[in-house]
């Protein structure tokens, strides 16, 4: 997977908030707030480029004192809900 | 060639035509100020009446009242902006890097109308890193403070703003359609533009920002205060910009921020009638 083009990651009046900025997400039309754990998943999805849910998961380990498999479970919960609003393809 | 310098909100812009166009250009005179007197100018425009002679190609275009603005971009990596009305070409505008210097082509057809919709486009994209924002919104002065009515198109800003006129003592409209908000060390400031949709209201006044009001047509009168990013939700989409434009985005965003932080901010659902003026100044007046 990768983060659609034209989503970028702004801090709104202290919150982590996506908005579609570029050619092809300005119909986006909406802001998503992230809180701290999504907001850090997104800034390594932007990282990797080509990302997948075991690596993002892995990426959350590094960071956070989590099981691998709640990581896996919280990233996938996540990832799941930017594929519903269309920001990740 | 002739030269004229206009100061909106502060900034000075410069336009330079051989064309007989003053006529076209009655709303910018209580803007007027001697040429190359005052601060220097943020952009000049130059217009003229031929065809561009670059091709460009088409990034993003905006439809709204049987207006379209085409934007788009040279193999030179100029920026291009193609406007028309009712999808009659009126003019196209050629962009050097940082909107500092461009040139407007102009076609025989709503040449005044080609030359607002260039000079609105380069104020909102030449004073955006200045901490500025040009706004579709209306907005009345009353008892010193700038109240700004914001909405979709055909919501009914400018309806708000007329009842207010017409219900609330010591008000006057400032700016129907554009005005000018500036992000400034004392505060946030409401300025007057030659830009005011179809209502004749060109004044070169300013005022304190007393409050922003997000409307929205309902079957009753309600009015709630924003905080944060719904207040920053609310603003979003009234104000001007080419957001695909990094610099351009990034700018806006700390105008934006700035303003959901520390502009009073409502959303209200109301009627178009008395009542709907008399709760919101009541609610909102600065006292």
């Amino acid at each position: 997977m990768k983060l659609k083009e034209g989503f970028v990651l702004r801090d709104v009046c202290g919150e982590q908030v996506i908005m579609g900025e570029g050619i092809g997400a300005l119909d986006f039309g909406r802001l998503l707030c992230l809180n701290e754990t999504a907001a850090y998943l997104w800034k390594k999805a932007g990282e990797q480029g080509d990302f997948s849910a075991d690596s993002l998961a892995d990426a959350l380990c590094e960071e956070y004192d989590v099981a691998r498999e709640q990581a896996l479970a919280d990233v996938n919960a996540i990832v799941g809900e930017w594929k519903k609003v269309g920001v990740v393809e | 060639m002739t030269a004229r310098s206009y100061k909106v909100a502060g900034h000075v812009f410069t336009l330079e035509s051989d064309l007989d166009i003053d006529e076209g250009l009655q709303n910018y005179a209580p803007f007027a100020v001697p040429a190359g007197s005052d601060a220097p100018a943020v952009f000049t425009l130059e217009i003229v009446a031929k065809a561009p002679q670059a091709e460009y190609t088409e990034e993003a275009r905006q439809d709204e009242e049987s207006q379209q603005i085409i934007c788009g971009r040279t193999a030179g990596n100029q920026s291009v902006f193609e406007f028309r009305l009712a999808h009659k070409p009126a003019g196209t505008l050629v962009c050097e890097e940082g909107y500092r210097k461009s040139t407007l082509y102009l076609t025989d057809f709503a040449q005044r109308f080609g030359i607002n919709n260039a000079l609105m486009v380069l104020y909102a994209l030449a004073t955006a890193p200045l901490g500025t924002a040009l706004f579709h919104s209306a907005v009345v002065e009353h008892d010193g403070y700038g109240y700004m009515f914001l909405g979709k198109s055909g919501t009914g800003k400018s309806t708000h703003a007329r009842l207010w006129l017409e219900n609330i003592a010591n008000t006057t409209l400032l700016n129907d359609d554009n005005p000018v908000v500036r992000v400034l060390p004392e505060g946030i400031r409401v300025y007057g533009s030659p830009w005011s949709g179809k209502t004749p209201c060109y004044k070169d006044e300013s005022y304190p920002l007393g409050g922003i009001v997000l409307l929205e047509q309902a079957p009753f009168n309600k009015i709630r205060a924003l905080r944060g990013i719904e207040s920053y939700a609310a603003i979003l989409t009234s104000i001007s910009g080419k957001r695909w434009e990094k610099s351009i985005a990034d700018a806006l965003h700390i105008t934006e921020n700035a303003i959901a932080r520390d502009a009073r901010v409502w959303h209200m659902q109301c009627l178009p009638d008395n009542d709907a003026a008399r709760l919101c100044h009541e609610t909102i007046k600065v006292r």
